[in-house]
């Protein structure tokens, strides 16, 4: 064993030992003298956990149910497409592969780089609750908030595959002559195309989950009847929308997996 | 005895590429137009109060209370004795985030084995049992049931039995990553390399020899790296689970917007952003120590 090697064993070994020392910390910071269950709360799990058999299936709550779910899914799709149409130009910009001259191009590069690793550096329940205090609560709002983060995302995912994309075709598109602006639509665009639907179908998934908590706010969806539901402690009815919630993101899950699938073979 | 003649690969490439995926891209459309207009139409949509010059103004108000340009009070944060009251709440909240991916951590790795296919049925060591495919599907069950939910509504159900505080929001944290990372680490093991694992029942190993000398780790660099990219995720949604277990920054924050302590928000997002570039760096230095020779 060479004397690198052993270094880096013992460094794993120091490193291992402090993040050992980080989680100690962590639970330090638990307060351990208060009950750590509140009192009445095993009894509540037992009857939140009795209330899935059977779960509230009267059609009326079905249909509350169905309607939250369609609501949920409408702000997921119109966050998502919002953010396809800001996080697309920006990763394009990102990728460093408009702009003719090198130097103006990678500045710019740089700058959007930025502003899409702001704009995915805070949750976006939390820009909804600060765009909620500056503009009035409204779809438009919350939906902004939740495109955001997202085009965050996939801007700097975008902006991965473009520059992942092979050399070769972009090299004979400028050499017979296609400005930076044509290599892109002709070269870039098409090869990465696949990698990119795939992701943002990816993507799609976790905007269901980002809008149903959009409730937090005021938005209406799963989430809000989750917590109408919780604060008349009828967990039947929490159990039948938590099953919604699974089932969408389930077939959401689904439809991308085929979608991937479908893109690579 | 006649073979099945196998399809060419060549049968494949002449099915007209993308068909599921275009019919997809098409459907994908119209569900955006739809959704577009139930939301423009049926919900109080605020397309108005775009171009209103009110809405502008307020949102120019909001700004200048944060910055606390108009208040004769000095702001929360130029007070040295502000910033160590909510540094205690942000150590707080990044202990909370230290938790939650320890729990996690602890939680996935006894149960990704068993979620993957290629172990249950045997196929990188032991044998098929009934016992695997039960256990396999009750896994895979539990990943979907804990990663469906989102982190806040486990919060909320949390909140119902275990008192406020850092450790109901880590719970809620770990709950939902523990789908994510399970589900993710299961599908490293299902791609892994036969090969060693082979090798190594051909010299002989018994089961948990090859488990600990070829699966693990050819699979845990993998499971540490989606568990550092976790943690980034996870520290951004502190703040959120903190609003309803009311522990760290979140409670605060909550508190700082209804009693419109503008400048004390905005010293609570600047400590937030230094916790989320904080652990992200720290989790790019920590995958590549992860990848490095691993």
């Amino acid at each position: 064993m060479g004397r690198r090697e052993l270094r880096l064993l013992e460094s794993r070994r120091l490193l291992t030992l402090l993040l050992a020392g980080v989680f100690l910390w962590s639970l330090s910071s638990v307060d351990w003298k208060g009950p750590l269950i509140h009192t009445g709360g095993v009894g509540a799990f037992w009857d939140f956990l009795s209330s899935l058999f059977p779960p509230d299936l009267s059609p009326g709550f079905l249909r509350l149910a169905l309607t939250a779910s369609w609501q949920t899914l409408a702000y997921a799709v119109a966050g998502i497409t919002l953010a396809v149409l800001i996080g697309f130009p920006l990763g394009v910009v990102a990728s460093g592969s408009v702009s003719g001259s090198p130097r103006t191009g990678l500045g710019l590069a740089v700058a959007v780089r930025f502003t899409l690793a702001a704009m995915r550096s805070i949750h976006e329940l939390v820009w909804a609750v600060l765009f909620v205090a500056a503009f009035g609560l409204s779809s438009l709002t919350v939906i902004l908030a939740l495109a955001l983060p997202y085009a965050g995302i996939l801007g700097r995912i975008y902006s991965e595959l473009f520059s992942q994309v092979r050399e070769e075709p972009l090299r004979s598109l400028r050499a017979s002559g296609a400005s930076p602006f044509r290599v892109l639509l002709y070269g870039r665009l098409p090869m990465a195309l696949p990698d990119l639907l795939g992701y943002t179908f990816y993507r799609l998934e976790c905007a269901i989950r980002s809008a149903a908590i959009m409730s937090f706010v005021g938005i209406r969806g799963l989430g809000f009847e989750i917590q109408l539901s919780l604060n008349d402690l009828l967990f039947g009815q929490v159990w039948t929308l938590l099953l919604f919630m699974v089932g969408m993101v389930v077939v959401v899950d689904l439809w991308s997996t085929r979608v991937r699938r479908s893109l690579v073979s | 005895m006649i073979q099945p003649v196998p399809i060419s690969p060549l049968c494949r490439t002449r099915r007209r590429p993308m068909t599921f995926a275009r019919a997809s891209l098409y459907a994908f459309v119209v569900l955006a137009v739809v959704s577009w207009g139930y939301i423009l139409m049926a919900t109080d949509s605020g397309a108005s109060d775009v171009v209103s010059a009110n809405t502008w103004s307020n949102a120019g108000n909001f700004v200048r209370q944060l910055s606390g340009v108009d208040s004769p009070a000095r702001p929360a944060y130029l007070e040295a004795d502000r910033w160590l009251v909510t540094g205690r709440l942000a150590l707080n909240t990044l202990a909370m985030s230290v938790l939650a991916i320890v729990l996690t951590g602890l939680a996935v790795l006894p149960t990704f084995l068993p979620g993957a296919r290629n172990i249950s049925n045997g196929d990188l060591g032991g044998a098929p049992s009934r016992f695997g495919a039960v256990l396999y599907h009750a896994v895979r069950l539990v990943f979907t049931l804990t990663r469906a939910v989102p982190e806040l509504i486990w919060a909320m159900l949390i909140i119902f039995f275990l008192s406020p505080g850092i450790l109901p929001g880590a719970v809620a944290l770990a709950v939902h990553n523990y789908g994510v990372v399970g589900r993710l680490s299961a599908e490293v093991v299902e791609n892994l390399e036969p090969g060693p694992a082979r090798a190594l029942r051909a010299a002989g190993a018994s089961n948990l020899q090859m488990l600990l000398y070829s699966i693990f780790p050819q699979a845990l660099p993998h499971f540490l790296t989606y568990l550092l990219y976790r943690w980034e995720v996870i520290i951004r949604t502190t703040v959120v689970v903190g609003f309803v277990s009311a522990g760290g920054l979140g409670r605060e924050f909550r508190l700082s917007l209804s009693f419109f302590h503008y400048t004390d928000l905005a010293l609570l997002i600047m400590w937030y952003l230094i916790l989320v570039v904080a652990v992200d760096l720290l989790s790019a230095w920590l995958r590549r120590v992860v990848t490095r020779g691993g």
